[in-house]
């Protein structure tokens, strides 16, 4: 017997036989091809956003280790931070075919790992919190905060989200990573 | 004291549009704002006279970004106005596209705002 869809699973389709897997590094956005996949992240502090359109049954998904940089610390808002990773994968999901009218959102991640140090996690949160709601997009899954590294599978296709909580070791070093080449490149014609 | 410049920026981003209101207000710019190219045609048609420089992202409901560069360029008042793409695209495909279009240039997101600042006081030079 089908299990009936969850809540937060806005297809019934059922699952197709086979999955190719891909894994959302942080600092990278990505968006599905629109072949049946599941994108999988590891998350400690950092965030994964989860966007879906699910007219045009198109899903993507970033991973940020920071929320923004300060007003006036000169620091550019690169692959490090979410106020970059957020606008790249809605811009990427317009490319594909997305609305951002009809985008729905999921977040996770977000973690305070460390007792008594910077809570990272928790401002990773409120700081994707509030972009959604500047940009009118509507949050309708999360699961955020904690002291516990979480697993995402994240179906692109169908717009569907598997949770699950890992051990500490298993997620990868987050620290800041060199910015892309071609940020900041100037051309003029 | 440099000349105050009048830059229209357009972009779907609320955020965007935030940033880009700090990051050139304070370096002296008049700073007006639209969120796509229709808002943007319709705000130029009514009180776009005085606007020396606009800076437009390409990924845009109704009218992209590509779609505006086109239609200002058809209008005699806005053919020589410097247009920069600020766009986290940066494939030559897209570039060259701007370029046909009559874009003046391009910077790739997320940007340096001294450099954005630089380009912008280049291209209104």
């Amino acid at each position: 017997m089908q299990a009936a869809p969850s809540p937060h699973s806005p297809d019934s389709t059922p699952p197709a036989t086979h999955h190719d897997h891909v894994t959302i590094m942080q600092g990278q956005a990505y968006v599905g091809t629109g072949k049946p996949e599941i994108v999988t992240t590891i998350l400690g502090s950092c965030i994964a956003c989860c966007l879906y359109d699910p007219v045009a049954r198109i899903g993507g998904m970033n991973h940020f280790l920071l929320a923004e940089p300060a007003p006036d610390s000169g620091v550019v808002a690169d692959a490090n931070y979410g106020a970059y990773l957020m606008e790249l994968l809605i811009n990427q999901m317009m490319t594909s075919g997305a609305l951002k009218s009809r985008m729905k959102a999921h977040i996770y991640g977000g973690a305070d790992m460390h007792r008594g140090m910077t809570q990272i996690g928790s401002a990773n949160a409120r700081f994707a919190r509030q972009f959604l709601a500047t940009e009118n997009i509507p949050l309708v899954r999360s699961d955020t905060g904690g002291e516990c590294a979480r697993r995402v599978d994240f179906d692109p296709v169908r717009g569907r989200v598997r949770v699950r909580i890992v051990g500490r070791r298993d997620v990868p070093v987050e620290r800041p990573s060199a910015p892309r080449p071609a940020s900041g490149e100037v051309e003029l014609f | 004291m440099a000349e105050e410049l009048h830059v229209l920026t357009v972009d779907d981003s609320a955020s965007m549009r935030a940033l880009l209101r700090v990051a050139l207000g304070s370096r002296g710019y008049r700073v007006s704002q639209a969120e796509d190219g229709v808002a943007a045609l319709e705000w130029l048609a009514d009180s776009g006279d005085d606007v020396d420089v606009i800076v437009t992202d390409i990924n845009m409901p109704r009218l992209d970004g590509f779609g505006l560069i086109e239609a200002l360029r058809d209008q005699v008042r806005f053919r020589d106005c410097p247009i920069l793409v600020l766009s986290t695209e940066s494939s030559d495909e897209k570039k060259a596209r701007a370029r046909s279009a009559g874009a003046t240039g391009w910077i790739v997101k997320p940007f340096d705002a001294d450099r954005l600042d630089s380009a912008l006081r280049r291209i209104t030079h």
